[in-house]
C-alpha cells in the first residue's frame, strides 16, 4: 500500500507539469523542423514565422504565404552560412583539387555573363521553379571563403548559449586560436586564389581519385557543387565524384564520422556544432555562401508583432536560431520552446 | 534477486562503458537528477515537464482508444455478426506498426490546424487501440458457455447477463487491455516525437539533444526517464488490477 502511495505521489508530480501555458505575452515560441515542412506548416497556419535559407525563404514568398520580415544580410552582414568540409585535410593535392573545382565553380556563377546557365543549373538542382529560383538568387551571397572574424562572432554565440559541451582544450587545442587554425583551413585556398591570380587558366595536377562528396538536397546555397560537375571542374582535376545526398547538416556529419564521404558541402552551424561537441575531425577548407536566409511570416509585418507567436527554425544552435535571437532581444522579446 | 538483476546490470553498463562512448553510469544518473527539476539550457525545459508532455499525449489518446476499444470488443465477443465485421479488419490492421502510420497522418491531417499534434495523437491512438480490443475480445469471448446458458434459462434479461456474467469475466481482459495498450501508447508516442517537431516531449528531447551533439549523457537520461516512466505505468496498472479483482 506504502509504495503504492509512493507512486501515486509522482505520477501527480509529473502530472502537475502538464498544465501547458500558452505561448507568454512578450514571448516567441520556437519550434524546429526541416525548411521544406516550414513551408508547408506556414500555409497550413502550423507557425507564424520561420527563419530559414533559401530556396524556401523565395518560396514562401512566391506562393504568397508569407513575406519577408527581415533578411540575415539586415540583422548580421556577413553571417557564415554553408561551407567546404573535409576530413582529408592532410592531402593538399586532393584538398587544392576540390577547392580548386569549388573557387571556378563559384567564379562562374557569380559572372553575370552566365546569369541564364546558373538560373537553369539552380533549376535542375532545387527543382524549384524559375521565378523562386530567380528571387532566391538576389539574397544568396556565394563566396569562396568564409569571412573569419563572423565565424568566431558565431562561435562566441554557441558558447554563450550554453550549446559547446567541450572546450578547444578538451579537443586537444592550445588555445581558441590554435582550433581555428586548424578549423579554418585557409592555407589551400590562399594558395589556389594567388594561382589564379597570376593565371586566370591555371589548373593543379590531375588527382586522378574517386572522391565521395556530401551535399543537401536542394540548398541553392550549395549551388558551386553542382555548377562543378556540371561544368566538368571536377573531371579537369581528375576526379572522379560519387556524391552523397543528405537531408541536413547533422546526418552529413555522421556521415564525416562514419567514412561515408571525404568532403561534403554543409551549413556552418553543424559542422562547429558537431566538430566541438562530438569530435568529428573536419577543416573548414572553403566557403560556399553567406547571408541567404530570412525571417519570413504569415502576417507579421515586424519582429514586435512576433510577440506570442510560434516560428520555426531548422535546429537549436544553428545560425538561423541565432539570427532570431539577435533581433528577438534588439526587439525586447524573449524565446521560449 | 531484483537487487542482484540491477547490479548485475550496472555492472554490464560500466563494462561498456569502458569500451564504448556510452557514459558512466554515475554520469548519467548525475545528470538525470539535475535535469529532473532543472531545465536543459537548449530547450529550457525539465526533464519532468518533457516527461508530462508525452504523457499528456499518451493519455489523450489512449482514453480515446479505450473507450471505443472496450465496448467493441465486448459487444463483438457477444455478437456473432459484428465480431465477423470487425474481427478481419482488425487482423488486416492490426500488424502495421504504428509508426507505418505518421506519413499518412500527415497527409490526412494536414488540413487541420495542429497537424502534428494531431498526428500524433492518431498514431498513439493506433498502437493503444489493437492491443486493447484484442485482449477484451479474447476474455470476452471465453465466458463459460454454461454460465451463458444457465442464465438465459432462468430467463435473465440481457441487460443482467451483460452485468452479472459476461463483465466480470472480461474484466481481467479490459484491465490487460489497458495496461499493454498504454505501454504500446507510450512507445510510440516517443518514436512520434522524433520524427516531427513538437516543441516538448521526452522524444523531442533526445532528438534535439543528439542533433546539437556532445550530450549522450542526456540522452541516456531522457532515454531513463522513459523507462521509468513506463515502469512505473505497468506497476501502478498490475496493482489496480488486484485492487479491482482482489479473487484473482
Amino acid at each position: 500500500m506504502k509504495r503504492l502511495v509512493a507512486i501515486a505521489v509522482t505520477l501527480a508530480i509529473l502530472l502537475a507539469g502538464c498544465q501547458q501555458a500558452e505561448v507568454g505575452e512578450g514571448k516567441i515560441k520556437v519550434v524546429t523542423m526541416s525548411p521544406r515542412d516550414m513551408v508547408e506548416q506556414l500555409k497550413l497556419g502550423g507557425i507564424d514565422a520561420f527563419v530559414a535559407w533559401e530556396p524556401f525563404v523565395s518560396e514562401a514568398v512566391v506562393n504568397g504565404n508569407g513575406k519577408i520580415i527581415a533578411t540575415s544580410a539586415d540583422i548580421w552582414p556577413n553571417h557564415p552560412c554553408c561551407v567546404v568540409a573535409t576530413t582529408e585535410k592532410d592531402d593538399r593535392e586532393l584538398v587544392t583539387a576540390i577547392v580548386w573545382a569549388h573557387v571556378k565553380a563559384t567564379r562562374f556563377i557569380n559572372n553575370p555573363d552566365n546569369r541564364e546557365k546558373v538560373i537553369e543549373y539552380a533549376m535542375e538542382f532545387t527543382g524549384k521553379s524559375r521565378e523562386v529560383v530567380d528571387e532566391a538568387m538576389k539574397r544568396i551571397k556565394f563566396i569562396e571563403y568564409p569571412d573569419e572574424e563572423e565565424f568566431v562572432k558565431y562561435f562566441e554565440n554557441l558558447k554563450r548559449g550554453g550549446y559547446l559541451k567541450k572546450s578547444v582544450k578538451e579537443l586537444g587545442y592550445e588555445s581558441e586560436d590554435d582550433f581555428f587554425q586548424d578549423f579554418l583551413y585557409k592555407d589551400v585556398y590562399d594558395y589556389v586564389n594567388s594561382k589564379l591570380a597570376e593565371n586566370e587558366s591555371w589548373v593543379p595536377e590531375k588527382v586522378n581519385k574517386t572522391v565521395r562528396v556530401g551535399y543537401l538536397t536542394a540548398d541553392l546555397h550549395q549551388l558551386a557543387f553542382y555548377v562543378a560537375m556540371k561544368e566538368g571542374y571536377y573531371s579537369q582535376v581528375g576526379l572522379l565524384v560519387e556524391a552523397k545526398e543528405f537531408a541536413n547538416g547533422v546526418m552529413e556529419m555522421e556521415g564525416f564520422k562514419n567514412g561515408e564521404i571525404e568532403v561534403g558541402y554543409l551549413g556552418g552551424a553543424p559542422a562547429t556544432l558537431k566538430r566541438v561537441n562530438d569530435d568529428v575531425r573536419i577543416s573548414i577548407i572553403a566557403g560556399a555562401n553567406s547571408e541567404g536566409s530570412a525571417i519570413v511570416a504569415k502576417d507579421a509585418s515586424s519582429i514586435e508583432e512576433l510577440a506570442g507567436k510560434k516560428v520555426a527554425i531548422p535546429g537549436f544552435g544553428t545560425v538561423q536560431d541565432f539570427l532570431l535571437r539577435m533581433v528577438a532581444e534588439k526587439a525586447g522579446l524573449e524565446i521560449t520552446t | 534477486m531484483r537487487l542482484k538483476g540491477a547490479i548485475l546490470l550496472i555492472f554490464l553498463w560500466y563494462l561498456v562503458s569502458a569500451i564504448t562512448e556510452l557514459p558512466h553510469p554515475h554520469e548519467v544518473a548525475e545528470t538525470f537528477f539535475i535535469l529532473l527539476f532543472n531545465s536543459e539550457p537548449v530547450l529550457g525545459k525539465t526533464l519532468v515537464q518533457h516527461a508530462a508532455a508525452s504523457l499528456l499525449r499518451v493519455l489523450t489518446a489512449s482514453l480515446l482508444a479505450f473507450s471505443i476499444a472496450i465496448p467493441l470488443g465486448i459487444v463483438s465477443a457477444l455478437n456473432r455478426t459484428l465480431a465477423e465485421v470487425v474481427t478481419p479488419m482488425v487482423e488486416a490492421l492490426r500488424p502495421i506498426p504504428p509508426l507505418a502510420w505518421i506519413p499518412l497522418a500527415y497527409v490526412i491531417f494536414a488540413p487541420l490546424p495542429n497537424t502534428v499534434q494531431v498526428s500524433q495523437i492518431f498514431i498513439v491512438f493506433v498502437g493503444a487501440f489493437f492491443p486493447c480490443f484484442v485482449s477484451v475480445f479474447d476474455y470476452s469471448r471465453n465466458v463459460p458457455e454454461e454460465l451463458l446458458e444457465m442464465a438465459r434459462v432462468f430467463k435473465a434479461p440481457e441487460r443482467l447477463i451483460l452485468r452479472d456474467v459476461v463483465l466480470p469475466h472480461s474484466l481481467q481482459g479490459v484491465l490487460s487491455g489497458i495496461r499493454i495498450g498504454l505501454g504500446v501508447g507510450w512507445m510510440s508516442i516517443i518514436a512520434a516525437e522524433m520524427i516531427a517537431t513538437s516543441g516538448e516531449g521526452l522524444g523531442y528531447f533526445i532528438l534535439v539533444m543528439y542533433e546539437v551533439g556532445g550530450r549522450t549523457a542526456e540522452i541516456v537520461a531522457g532515454m531513463a526517464m522513459i523507462g521509468v516512466i513506463g515502469y512505473l505505468m505497468n506497476t501502478l496498472l498490475l496493482k489496480a488490477e488486484r485492487l479491482v479483482m482482489p479473487w484473482r
